[in-house]
């Protein structure tokens, strides 16, 4: 917990704890302080304190609009907030470029899927491989040099996509995959860079029930192996079927964090985001709670 | 009407030097466009800074055509820099918009009296290419039969020129297929699932970007090779223009595509000016039509060709050798 003094060194450990969003953990992955981000007047993300406890899986839920986007963005480097510091593994992540974020184990996947259309499968894949010999200018005609790395990076996409099944597409173009095929491809090539952390924006969004399942047992399977998992869900099944912790944020804050189970009982939580669908008169619009 | 005449001057612009040149563009604009993604509307800046390397290096420096062409080639990449580090970072319409007119300042710069000292100004550079001609091992005299016949100067520059084209398309070739170019292909699809991988995008960009334009300066450096001069009016925009249509009609991303087009669009262009000709020739049009098309062949054989762009955009938008079915991948 060294770190918390040393980004912030005005933040004391007790002025923390007195706050009780943003709760220790013990033994953060991720630690993020004074993050804000303003468009217009908007205030997209106005967190003081968040922490990622490492080998588990983090759920951030909250309505549309509440800045779960825009904070993955901040995070990862695609976006630069107003002001505000974090760390991964305690190192100091604030005005790194998205790949540099990446090669230092944090890769995200997005909201709107991004397959790479005219390259196959395979080769999205890839292109997810760490520091390839071969991908660099000066070596990308000397292919004795990399042949045999480029071997090794097609098997391993291979046998990635045989777990998450959709090894049969493999030299298709990626184009041409339904889009639940395409969100199990963004995550297996997030995968190929062998990430400490994943943030996965609505992996399960538009996604058919038997493939969200199939999605969800990769999540379980991923973290079993050690990787820390951060994603953004709507739906509140999920949330509690596969979540360690949740993270609950509205109008850019985190309005409050904790087990599933303790989250969902929170008046809080309930006025602020599941209210209307828990609500037997509004039972209507239980449909609806995955959208808000 | 003597269609073998006008077939015969359509075939032989089709294998001519400026086919080639524009071969050698269009290679490397496909290299920027139909690889990486990069809209590249000054490629006629990188042809410019090749031919006009050489030149000056030569006629004004009185230096050796050997040091001027790899200066030339050098200039191409430090316009690559210059053009791509401050506007790569930004949306691409920003590098579209840099690009056209990076490359016209140039040319006005490179055409105004006060550069008359280096660039010659308005009235250009020449006598830049003997040590050129001077490796001719070909004999003396004429070869060929027909339209086809050429001195062995003008055999010499052809040889080598589609030499270059082979060489430039095998080394595309090799970039493309290597991981390299699989993570340049990727930035075209889409640039920031590429950034969310761990891959620095605009190095990769820029790397692109110097590489086609190197590719194009070569073009220019064979083009005042070809003239054993430069000039100005050489290198207006319609030059890129020009190499797009036929980027476009051999087909994007493809290792001929860019080679074919080039050959088809001097044979188009040519063929068409070559039979208005002979049309008018024929004394069938009234006079007022007849003194219209005299000498607005060159012009109205573009038109065409533009009109035909059109259609083929419409009608066969994958160009020769692209493939249609890519075109309905929806990113
Ligand atoms: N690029 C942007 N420009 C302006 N406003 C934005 C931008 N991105 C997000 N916002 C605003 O920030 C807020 C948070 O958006 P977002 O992070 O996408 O929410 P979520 O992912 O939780 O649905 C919204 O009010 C949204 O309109
Ligand atoms: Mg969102």
């Amino acid at each position: 917990m060294s770190d918390v003094t040393t980004v912030r060194p005005e933040v004391t450990r007790a002025a923390l704890e007195a706050a009780p969003p943003g709760r220790l953990k013990d033994d953060p992955i991720l630690i993020t302080f004074g993050m804000l981000k303003t468009f217009g007047g908007i205030r997209a993300v106005d967190i003081d304190h968040l922490e990622i406890e490492r080998g588990t899986i983090t759920a951030i839920i909250g309505p549309n609009g509440a800045g779960k986007t825009t904070l993955f963005n901040l995070l990862t480097g695609f976006d630069r907030p107003d002001r505000g510091a974090w760390r991964l593994d305690g190192r100091r992540l604030d005005g790194r470029a998205p790949h540099r974020v990446a090669r230092l184990g944090m890769v995200r996947t997005f909201q709107l899927t991004k397959s790479l259309s005219r390259l196959t499968v395979l080769e999205n894949m890839a292109v997810g491989a760490q520091t390839q010999r071969g991908e660099r200018l000066e070596r990308a005609l000397l292919r004795w040099l990399w042949r045999g790395e480029e071997a090794r990076v097609e098997a391993r996409a291979r046998e990635l996509l045989d777990r998450f099944g959709i090894a049969h597409m493999a030299d298709e173009q990626a184009g041409t995959l339904s889009g639940g095929q395409r969100k199990l491809l963004e995550m297996a090539r997030a995968l190929m860079a062998e990430p400490h952390l994943v943030m996965l924006d609505e992996p399960t969004a538009g996604v058919n029930p038997a493939l969200t399942e199939s999605l969800l047992e990769h999540m379980r399977a991923l973290n079993a192996r050690g990787v820390t998992v951060v994603f953004v869900e709507h739906n509140m099944d999920v949330v509690m079927d596969i979540s360690d912790w949740v993270v609950v944020m509205a109008q850019g804050r985190i309005l409050t964090e904790g087990p599933p189970e303790q989250v969902v009982a929170n008046e809080e939580v309930i006025d602020a985001y599941l209210g209307r669908a828990r609500d037997p008169a509004g039972g209507g619009e239980a449909g609806e709670a995955n959208d808000v | 009407m003597e269609f073998d005449v006008i077939l015969g001057n359509a075939a032989r612009a089709g294998l001519g030097p400026q086919a080639a040149i524009f071969a050698l563009a269009a290679i490397g604009l496909n290299l920027h466009f139909g690889y990486a993604g990069l809209l590249n509307f000054g490629q006629v800046g990188f042809m410019m800074l090749g031919a006009y390397g050489t030149a000056i290096t030569v006629a004004t420096w009185g230096g050796s055509l050997w040091l001027g062409i790899p200066l030339g080639l050098g200039l191409c990449v430090a316009f690559a820099l210059a053009l791509g580090v401050p506007t790569l970072r930004l949306r691409s319409d920003y590098f579209a918009i840099t690009t056209i007119a990076a490359a016209e300042i140039m040319r006005l710069l490179i055409r105004s009296s006060p550069a008359t000292e280096l660039t010659g100004g308005p009235f250009g550079l020449q006598t830049i290419a003997n040590s050129f001609y001077d490796l001719n091992f070909l004999p003396d005299g004429r070869f060929g039969w027909g339209t086809f016949t050429y001195s062995s100067n003008q055999l010499w520059v052809m040889l080598v020129a589609w030499i270059l084209v082979c060489l430039c398309s095998a080394l595309v070739l090799g970039l493309i297929r290597s991981p390299w170019g699989r993570v340049v292909r990727a930035i075209r699809e889409d640039e920031d699932a590429v950034r969310s991988l761990g891959k620095n995008t605009v190095a990769y960009k820029l790397q692109a970007l110097a590489i086609g334009g190197v590719i194009a300066g070569l073009a220019g450096v064979i083009d005042a090779l070809q003239q054993s001069g430069v000039g100005s009016e050489n290198f207006e925009p319609q030059v890129t223009f020009f190499v797009w249509a036929a980027l476009i009609m051999g087909g994007l991303a493809t290792t001929v595509g860019p080679v074919v087009g080039a050959m088809l669009f001097w044979f188009l262009r040519e063929g068409v000016e070559s039979f208005i000709r002979e049309f008018s020739g024929l004394g069938w049009l009234p006079d007022g039509l007849a003194g219209f098309l005299d000498g607005a062949e060159g012009a109205i054989s573009i038109a065409l060709m533009g009109i035909g762009l059109i259609a083929l955009m419409a009608l066969w938008p994958q160009g020769v050798f692209g493939r249609r079915r890519d075109l309905h991948l929806g990113t």
